[in-house]
């Protein structure tokens, strides 16, 4: 079975257990807090990547604010937590809230565009939100960020080190990644990429396209906003600059190299692209061109990324490979 | 009642009028022929029935009822489904995917159903996999063969193939069939004539563009000619091969000399 079909089923979960024991038994082997942030780092991007994925990936449409989404859920998290004192298990859901709200407004404005005038709405839209986070300094103490977020909690306990935020955000995941397999393996799912497949066919299917692009990208944002809860209860601090343009970036970089419209890819691509720079640190100054290299040989060797559905991004190669056998159709008819 | 009435439609793209005050109906259970030569308002006339094409003259009245404000999937939830001209099959989903997405109106499985996946939603994707089996029997071997196989693998006579069993999982009252054989070899074309008969005895009316003669002769009860944008003429099979109106669009002024 190729990667970019594997979806967890009830019949297949015991060929996981491997997997998951080594997960869980990690923290526990790895003293290290250096490494331990990093699997933390790992995971709040596995929630970024594959909530991108419901929107790119499954649903092909070209968002490119993702960055501000999360943004706004750890700013949530971060106002609704130093000021009122709200705690963990309540702003995580109400960042994800939040952001989806801001997502559905988005959504509702701009999803009657397609292609390339939704993606420079979304990077306008992520500019803005920088700029008001940035200038509502009554709001989010503007360039001075928002410090003494207090840690995450589990049943009263505040976490301190990274151990116990690994086992949360190793939660956190499953439980995303879960909710996300349920939602693409449905009736919902099977819409989202008759849409991305060819619109005009999915809307003489009966499927009410333009709802059901909303529905994908509120449900994208939610889990964006809740990342970004999560970031802002870990790293206990919040500034504008970490939820700029080039962290849409480094999110669509990894659901590209992992492979867009399917479950694996962005796990793997989430993963893979956290990891490598840090374990590329022994090359010093080559470590940018080592990453750059493995993009590139990732987008002109496997332009569908490591798990990716094949052909799902139209190099010249997988293009004239997907539309050789309709050489025919220019026939007179 | 006919099942579907068009009543003095007409469409124009700026100058050029593509429809010109069309008028037609098809009964519950005909084959309906729609033929004429190229750019004379078939594939629009489709469009305004499928809700794709807006058109400010006329109406349409599909059981009864007006589609001329209603959007492709609401025309598609009053039972009309179609295929069209040039092959809009989803490259990469599976055959069977394709039938699911075809049955999408008889499902109800939204986000939250998604989620908590109650019992009534597998009994859905049951009944949902069981009807697209039998959808595919109508192609022998053809598709249910190739049930998990990307549609973009698939040869073009079978993707041609999987956009009818496509509009025809969704259980349609009116199936509009736009060119059916194009780009086929004889020997396939023969069996669509069988097909569309087949699809005639499941309880679907169809009307059907077709520019194979054999295919339209063959498969239509009755046939209706569009040249420019006007209707010249309606009738049976045996009295459209006759017509000198229909022989003349096509071929030009029979030339006489003495």
């Amino acid at each position: 079975m190729p990667l970019y079909e594997f979806v967890p089923r009830r019949s297949n979960w015991h060929a996981w257990l491997p997997v998951l024991l080594g997960l869980l038994l990690f923290p526990l082997l790895v003293q290290s807090e250096y490494l331990l942030n990093i699997a933390v780092y790992a995971g709040i991007y596995v929630i970024l990547t594959s909530s991108l994925n419901i929107t790119n990936g499954y649903t092909g449409l070209f968002s490119f604010g993702h960055a501000a989404f999360y943004g706004i859920g750890a700013y949530t998290a971060a106002i609704l937590a130093t000021r009122s004192g709200i705690p963990f298990w309540l702003t995580l859901p109400l960042a994800g809230i939040v952001a989806s709200a801001f997502g559905a407004a988005i959504a509702l404005l701009t999803l009657r565009l397609g292609g390339i005038f939704l993606a420079l709405v979304t990077i306008g839209f992520q500019e803005i939100a920088y700029l008001v986070i940035l200038n509502w300094v009554s709001l989010t103490r503007g360039p001075m960020g928002i410090p003494g977020i207090p840690p995450a909690t589990i049943w009263g306990v505040a976490l301190s080190g990274n151990r116990g935020y690994y086992f949360l955000i190793l939660a956190l995941d499953t439980l995303v990644l879960f909710l996300i397999s349920r939602i693409v393996t449905s009736r919902v799912g099977r819409a989202f990429v008759a849409i991305r497949e060819d619109e005009l066919a999915a809307q003489s299917a009966g499927i009410a396209t333009f709802p059901t692009k909303v529905l994908s990208f509120v449900v994208a944002t939610f889990f964006a906003g809740i990342a970004g809860g999560f970031f802002a209860h870990h790293a206990r601090f919040v500034s504008a600059d970490s939820f700029r343009l080039d962290e849409t970036f480094a999110i669509l970089t990894m659901l590209i190299v992992g492979g867009m419209g399917s479950l694996p890819g962005p796990v793997i691509g989430a993963v893979f692209l956290v990891v490598l720079p840090e374990a590329s640190r022994f090359l010093a100054e080559y470590r940018g061109v080592v990453y750059g290299l493995i993009l590139i040989g990732v987008i002109l060797f496997r332009p569908e990324g490591i798990a990716g559905v094949p052909g799902i991004i139209r190099t010249r190669g997988a293009l004239s490979r997907a539309e050789k056998p309709s050489a025919e159709e220019g026939q007179p008819a | 009642m006919s099942l579907l009435e068009i009543r003095s439609v007409s469409v124009s793209f700026g100058g050029l009028a593509a429809l010109k005050q069309v008028s037609m109906a098809v009964d519950e259970g005909e084959v309906v022929g729609l033929i004429g030569p190229n750019g004379a308002g078939k594939t629009t006339l489709f469009n305004c029935l499928s809700g794709f094409q807006p058109f400010a003259e006329g109406h349409i009245l599909f059981r009864g009822a007006s589609i001329q404000t209603l959007a492709p999937h609401r025309v598609a939830a009053l039972g009309l489904a179609r295929t069209f001209q040039t092959s809009r099959i989803f490259k990469r989903m599976t055959v069977l995917d394709h039938l699911l997405v075809g049955h999408h109106l008889h499902q109800r499985t939204g986000l939250w159903a998604a989620i908590a996946r109650p019992a009534w939603v597998a009994r859905e994707e049951a009944e949902a996999r069981e009807r697209a089996h039998r959808t595919l029997a109508l192609f022998g071997d053809r598709l249910s063969s190739r049930l998990h196989d990307f549609a973009e693998s698939l040869s073009y006579a079978n993707r041609r193939r999987l956009e009818i069993a496509r509009a025809l999982a969704a259980e349609p009252r009116l199936l509009l069939l736009d060119e059916p054989t194009a780009g086929m070899n004889p020997h396939e074309t023969g069996g669509i004539v069988q097909l569309i008969k087949m699809i005639r005895d499941l309880g679907v009316t169809v009307l059907l563009i077709e520019h194979d003669m054999k295919v339209i002769m063959g498969a239509s009860d009755r046939i209706v000619v569009l040249d420019h944008g006007e209707k010249i003429t309606e009738g049976l099979p045996e009295d459209i091969r006759r017509n000198e109106g229909v022989i003349q669009a096509y071929m030009g002024r029979r030339q006489i000399r003495a």
